[in-house]
């Protein structure tokens, strides 16, 4: 064959080839996420997965901090040029839904997310009755321990009470060494306001209850109160509690270091602390919330996420999202009937919502540290998803900041906090 | 003036004066209409409602609104009146020194003062934060080789703010350092060696000659520094996010949460509105200042 022949035909090919792969990427959908690097490959590699069946649909995945996940979507998910899909967190979905940012699942779907996942999830996932997103990770919280530093300070187990929780962070408290028994967290809103809320909840009380705040009870003064004694008796230092844009920073640097005896966290930072923690990690283990006063049983405080569809992207942009959302969140994704979101949740030990995933991980979810935070997850509350959820997150988040550094009284923290929490629920729902 | 002398004068403003309106006065009429509103930014203009003057009534009142944009206000004033108070005295010592053409590394002083202001902040970000760490960061360990206990910096409300401040002086000082050399070079030599023949020491001279003919530099310095600190944002977003118990919680920070975060397009318009009007008196009240001293 000559070498022109040799060209004609490589043309002619071209050309019959053109129209085919102008049609197969026919479709861009983007998706908007905060997860880091090595989560964001996961997720493209899972994108490229479904690219294989659907040559006719391109997914690019974009990654903001967590920081800047709602700004990002709230300056730009509205419009067509916005992420098609987006990752979020369920106390965001109300106003969300609200402003029509995001758009209702279509039918399928929905009847999907009502059937496979467990009814406090979907209902996360909804407003007013309709599925806006589809779930994938449950978080929940527990009290996570230095079992090597309990040993030094010969505490043989977990405390189970707000007493020996104080005891405990007192024997564990070593001010010379700059080591502290108990870790608080601030600057934070999640960071600082769901570890009280669990330590509320492990007392008998609720942040909020048929919309209204309730942290005028006398379990919600209690936890005030907790946060006092342990500030004032010197066993947790606010100082070691700083948390930065992307929600790691000193209060981790200082429990993976061993300078923090104990602290309230999610199961999700399972990834950060064996990146931070080399072997070590095997030192720390999970226990339940202990219980206050007030209290009957453990308990603790769960949100969840999910992704949601940009009301704003075109109509075969919307469909396509839903049609790689409901893949990705199937049980044919993914290894051993687990779906491919939850095999990227389960890299960071995040804790996926769907039960039939939950089946899937049973046995890695029986890990000495996500054991324990499985354990109690089936007595865990909801954290209320409102209007105004994130402000007043964030109003409670000033008030126990102020209360860590010494600036108010148990008292007038709690005065406040209930008083902010009535304005801003009552200004949100009008 | 002829009918077409002023038509060609008009011809020849109109892009400019269109340019300007479109891009500068028209958002900020909006703006100051906006922040009569009650209007969420998710949705048009056309679902803004008029309510007078309440947006202003509640950033200023007793609510957590209130008092978050009030502790905002002051951190920011705060912010930038410490800012401009090391700025620029270390600017002009700075720019003293670099000015000496007599001393070596004269060169290299001046391009090391200047670099770090082209270090882009999120590189600055990353390591003050590093740098300012209270358990492992460097700052606490050299402080620890001269016998001074370690400093939360960052960690702590009293403190987190001047941290925030230090590492603005750090990056900015070079850039105004550039401008006070400039200012010194438009000082003529002849005065000096007047001066010196008159028997002036060299303080004499720098606050009979060198301060007095700088005074239209550090006046431009200041308007400009101010404009640059009220301004600041990405240090406090990318480190402190607002906190510990919003001690760095500056303006433009927390009208970005307002306004875009909380979509509470009404109350960002009044708290960007405030801002602004005190961003105008502040600078007023500079330039009057300076021309009372002309005067005089």
């Amino acid at each position: 064959m000559t070498l022109a022949w040799t060209f004609k035909y490589a043309l002619a090919a071209g050309i019959a080839l053109l129209p085919h792969t102008a049609l197969a990427q026919s479709v861009n959908i983007s998706y908007l996420t905060h997860w880091a690097p090595e989560t964001v490959a996961l997720l493209e590699q899972a994108a490229k997965d479904y690219a294989k069946d659907h040559p006719d649909v391109a997914v690019t995945v974009r990654a903001v901090p967590f920081g800047d996940l709602l700004t990002t979507l709230r300056s730009q998910g509205g419009g067509a040029d916005g992420a098609t899909i987006a990752g979020i967190y369920d106390l965001w979905l109300p106003e969300l839904a609200r402003d029509k940012l995001v758009a209702p699942a279509p039918e399928p779907v929905a009847g999907g997310v009502k059937e496979a996942w467990p009814a406090g999830v979907a209902t996360a996932a909804s407003v007013g009755g309709t599925v806006y997103g589809i779930p994938n990770e449950i978080d929940v919280y527990a009290l996570n321990y230095n079992k090597a530093l309990f040993a030094e300070a010969g505490i043989a187990t977990p405390p189970k009470t707000w007493d020996e929780l104080k005891d405990a962070a007192t024997k564990l408290t070593k001010k010379d060494a700059g080591q502290q028994g108990f870790g608080m967290i601030n600057s934070w809103a999640a960071g600082v306001v769901h570890p009280f809320s669990s330590l509320l909840v492990s007392n008998g009380g609720e942040l909020v209850v048929d919309g209204k705040p309730a942290l005028d009870s006398k379990q919600a003064g209690e936890t005030f109160q907790l946060y006092e004694d342990l500030i004032k008796a010197g066993v947790t230092d606010p100082a070691m509690a700083t948390a930065d844009a992307n929600t790691t920073g000193p209060f981790l640097d200082n429990f993976v270091s061993g300078k923090t005896g104990m602290l309230i966290m999610a199961n999700w930072w399972e990834s950060a602390l064996k990146a931070g923690m080399g072997d070590k990690f095997s030192d720390i283990a999970t226990a339940p919330i202990p219980v206050g006063p007030s209290g009957d049983k453990p308990r603790s405080i769960s949100y969840s996420w999910m992704t949601v569809v940009n009301a704003g992207a075109g109509e075969a942009e919307q469909k396509a999202a839903w049609d790689f959302l409901a893949w990705l969140n199937s049980p044919e994704s993914g290894p051993n009937g687990a779906s491919a979101m939850a095999n990227i949740l389960m890299s960071m030990g995040i804790l996926p919502s769907r039960t039939s995933d939950v089946e899937a991980f049973k046995d890695k979810l029986g890990s000495e540290f996500l054991a324990g935070y499985v354990s109690v997850l089936a007595d865990a509350k909801p954290f209320p998803v409102v209007l105004g959820g994130q402000e007043f997150s964030e109003s409670l988040q000033q008030t126990i900041e102020a209360l860590q550094y010494g600036q108010v009284t148990a008292k007038d923290a709690q005065a406040s906090a209930q008083a902010d929490a009535v304005s801003i629920l009552a200004r949100a729902a009008k | 003036m002829s009918n077409s002398y002023r038509g060609s004068v008009l011809t020849m403003l109109t892009p400019a004066v269109g340019l300007i309106g479109v891009f500068i006065f028209v958002p900020m009429l909006l703006t100051v209409w906006l922040s009569l509103q009650d209007w969420s930014t998710q949705t048009g203009f056309q679902t803004a409602r008029f309510i007078g003057l309440d947006n202003f009534s509640e950033i200023f009142g007793p609510t957590s609104i209130g008092r978050d944009f009030k502790r905002a206000f002051v951190n920011t004033a705060l912010y930038t009146v410490l800012s401009i108070a090391l700025i620029l005295p270390l600017s002009v010592a700075f720019g003293l020194l670099v000015h000496q053409r007599n001393v070596a590394g004269g060169t290299i002083l001046r391009t090391v003062l200047f670099s770090t202001y082209m270090v882009p902040m999120i590189a600055v970000a990353l390591v003050w934060s590093k740098l300012y760490s209270p358990t492992e960061g460097p700052i606490n360990q050299m402080l620890g080789w001269v016998g001074l206990g370690p400093q939360p910096w960052l960690s702590s409300p009293s403190t987190a703010l001047v941290s925030i401040v230090l590492l603005n002086v750090w990056q900015q000082v070079g850039y105004f350092t550039v401008l006070i050399i400039a200012g010194l070079t438009q000082i003529p030599n002849s005065l000096y060696e007047a001066a010196t023949l008159d028997g002036a020491r060299p303080r004499q001279q720098f606050t009979a000659i060198t301060l007095p003919l700088l005074r239209r530099t550090l006046l431009f310095s200041a308007v400009i520094a101010i404009i640059n600190a009220v301004q600041v944002f990405e240090p406090v977003a990318l480190i402190t996010q607002g906190g510990p118990v919003g001690s760095t919680n500056v303006l433009t920070f927390h009208i970005r949460r307002v306004g875009i975060e909380r979509a509470q397009g009404g109350l960002g318009s009044a708290m960007a509105v405030t801002l602004m009007l005190s961003l105008i008196v502040v600078i007023f009240a500079l330039f009057a200042f300076a021309r009372r001293n002309d005067n005089e």
